[in-house]
């Protein structure tokens, strides 16, 4: 059985934005809410780059451990859902994820924050495939569709690669092999002229 | 090298125009792009620096994102893998552990020791120890802190203990979630209360808790529990006086603190504060409920006579005599003496009971 991951090439990310949108019109997503968000480092200066950040569904997912009320739960492809229903909204998932991943409809006062909300990787959630229910509480299930994550798939530089892990994995060690043509040709190293040295020999098993 | 050294001296250029322009942020913003390019020359590929400023970034105005909210712009947060390894780990562990000695310790106590009976036949004279104002304020903490205590500990300890009861049904999990709703929603909105109630029990309490030298003798004796010599002390023995200042106001405070920086998200703390918060507001939870047992074993069935003073229905807040003058013997004299009366001699009650 697939691995699904999601990928994000900060080499090729425009910071459109593109994802996030794809991701609330999809799901019908209600303001405030941001199952996925674009965060740039740099903004503005040399090697800006920027990355699509969502739900990475961990294997060992620290959400999953923290919930006191056991919500979460993982199918056989490694998508890490949740049941609404069964959320009290204590918000233990948010201080435990790496990511930022899960989300709240209030603002919390008195810890009211109403039920988590996080990216299914468009797998929706335990009621039926394509119920009524199914769509209001988790939005479309792409999956079940036979569709990859409606982020990825939009996404117009596929900067964003959703799917199975190894098969994203392939993509993206073929992009990192070709990489040093395209913009790097007329990129910095093109106007402030080439190192006159060759850069230090890479360190044996270093990764690209 | 030339090139390199001049793309460097360009980033320094430009960091330090930014630098002018923007002093403070500028500095600590760039400082991470400024230590990668450093990094670059020194260890190709070695990324540390980058990844410094992928966790960090709050406060940074170079790390944007269109999405407002708390850290937004923080792409990746390690501490929350900390946060549940304590959680999940220490505080779970020894906290339930701790939770279960203490109740054993007790269970052992009074299976090998017994209850503290009086040594002398209550006299059926009584004496006024609290007042209404001062039950109805005793209560209202002590229901309002065991409604804490237990919802706090369904939050903690409920996936552990009551979910596996059900055998992980569908059914068991509904039940298990409806109750963890209705704990923590009580726990968010009694917590408030809590303070409320500690803090008038604090006031109506303090001037009878104040610590007294003879209070030094009494728990060098550790009140003549564990050998039955009599130890007199004021209204409050000093174990009283113990759990006063170190549960209901120290723990109360920190309990305070905690629990309302975790019940108001809305005012946008972090990810950080959130889980050192909970940690601090578990543990000192933990230790105020292994405390509070004790109190509470002591307050009813571990000393005779001793309920009578707490009661609301059937009592008015008095104690029989011979229980004042066997636990608290100074305060004992001092109502007998504000009677006009002379108090009974101490008698048998001086000697060990054994
Ligand atoms: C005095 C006795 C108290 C006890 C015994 C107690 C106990 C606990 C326990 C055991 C937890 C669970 C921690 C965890 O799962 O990691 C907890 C959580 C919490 N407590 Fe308390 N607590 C007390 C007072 C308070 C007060 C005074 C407040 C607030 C004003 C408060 C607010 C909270 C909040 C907001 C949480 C997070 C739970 C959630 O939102 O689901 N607590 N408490
Ligand atoms: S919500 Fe966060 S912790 Fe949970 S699986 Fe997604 S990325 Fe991992
Ligand atoms: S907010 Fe909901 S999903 Fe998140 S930890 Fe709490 S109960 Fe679990």
């Amino acid at each position: 059985m697939a691995r699904m991951k999601f990928l994000a090439d900060a080499e090729r990310c425009i910071e459109c934005n593109g994802c996030v949108t794809a991701c609330k019109q999809e799901h019908d997503i209600p303001w405030g809410v941001n199952r996925r968000r674009v965060v740039t480092l740099n903004d503005g200066m040399p090697g800006e780059k920027s990355i699509s950040v969502a739900c990475m569904h961990c294997s060992d997912a620290p959400c999953m451990a923290v919930c006191p009320v056991d919500v979460f739960y993982k199918t056989s492809e490694g998508i890490v859902l949740h049941d609404k229903d069964l959320c009290i909204g204590c918000g233990y998932c948010f201080y435990a994820c790496p990511f930022g991943a899960p989300q709240f409809p209030q603002d919390g006062a008195f810890g009211l924050r109403g039920k988590m909300d996080k990216c299914t990787f468009c797998a929706g959630g335990p009621e039926p495939d394509f119920s009524e229910a199914e769509f209001r509480k988790y939005g479309r299930n792409r999956i079940a569709e036979g569709k990859l994550p409606a982020c990825a798939e939009m996404c117009s530089t596929k900067a964003l690669l959703g799917g199975d892990g190894d098969v994203i994995a392939d993509i993206y060690r073929s992009r990192a092999i070709t990489r040093g043509r395209g913009s790097e040709v007329w990129g910095w190293g093109t106007a402030y002229g080439r190192p006159e040295k060759k850069p230090a020999a890479q360190p044996p098993g270093a990764k690209s | 090298m030339r090139g390199m050294s001049q793309r460097k001296r360009f980033v320094r250029l430009l960091v330090a125009a930014l630098a002018i322009c923007l002093p403070q942020l500028a500095v600590a913003a760039s400082e991470g792009q400024k230590q990668q390019a450093e990094r670059q020359l020194t260890q190709p590929l070695n990324n540390a620096p980058v990844w410094r400023d992928v966790r960090a970034g709050e406060g940074n105005p170079y790390q944007t994102t269109q999405v407002r909210g708390i850290e937004t712009n923080v792409l990746i947060q390690s501490e929350g893998e900390i946060w549940r390894e304590i959680r999940n780990g220490p505080v779970t562990v020894y906290g339930g552990l701790f939770v279960l000695i203490i109740a054993s310790i007790i269970g052992l106590f009074h299976w090998l020791r017994g209850p503290i009976k009086l040594r002398e036949r209550p006299t059926g004279r009584w004496v006024k120890r609290f007042t209404d104002w001062e039950r109805l304020v005793h209560w209202s903490t002590a229901i309002s802190f065991l409604v804490l205590a237990v919802s706090g500990l369904v939050i903690l300890f409920g996936k552990y203990i009551v979910l596996p009861v059900f055998g992980g049904s569908v059914f068991g999990y509904a039940v298990f979630s409806w109750l963890a709703a209705i704990s923590k929603n009580l726990h968010n909105f009694v917590g408030p209360l809590f303070i409320v109630c500690a803090s008038a029990m604090f006031v109506t309490y303090v001037k009878d808790n104040l610590w007294r030298s003879y209070d030094f003798r009494w728990l060098g004796n550790s009140g003549g529990m564990l050998w039955g010599e009599h130890v007199p002390s004021g209204k409050f023995n000093a174990g009283e006086k113990v759990w006063f200042w170190f549960g209901l106001f120290l723990l109360s405070i920190v309990l305070a603190v905690t629990g309302l920086i975790l019940d108001f998200p809305n005012f946008g703390q972090g990810r950080a504060t959130m889980q050192l918060v909970n940690v601090v507001h578990a543990i000192a939870a933990v230790i105020y409920m292994g405390v509070a047992m004790g109190h509470i074993y002591m307050g009813t069935v571990g000393v005779e006579g001793t309920y009578d003073s707490m009661r609301i229905s059937g009592g008015d807040g008095s104690v029989d005599e011979t229980w004042a003058k066997e636990h608290h013997e100074y305060w004992y004299k001092e109502v007998i003496a504000s009677r006009g009366r002379e108090a009974a001699p101490t008698g048998a009650a001086a000697q060990p009971q054994h």
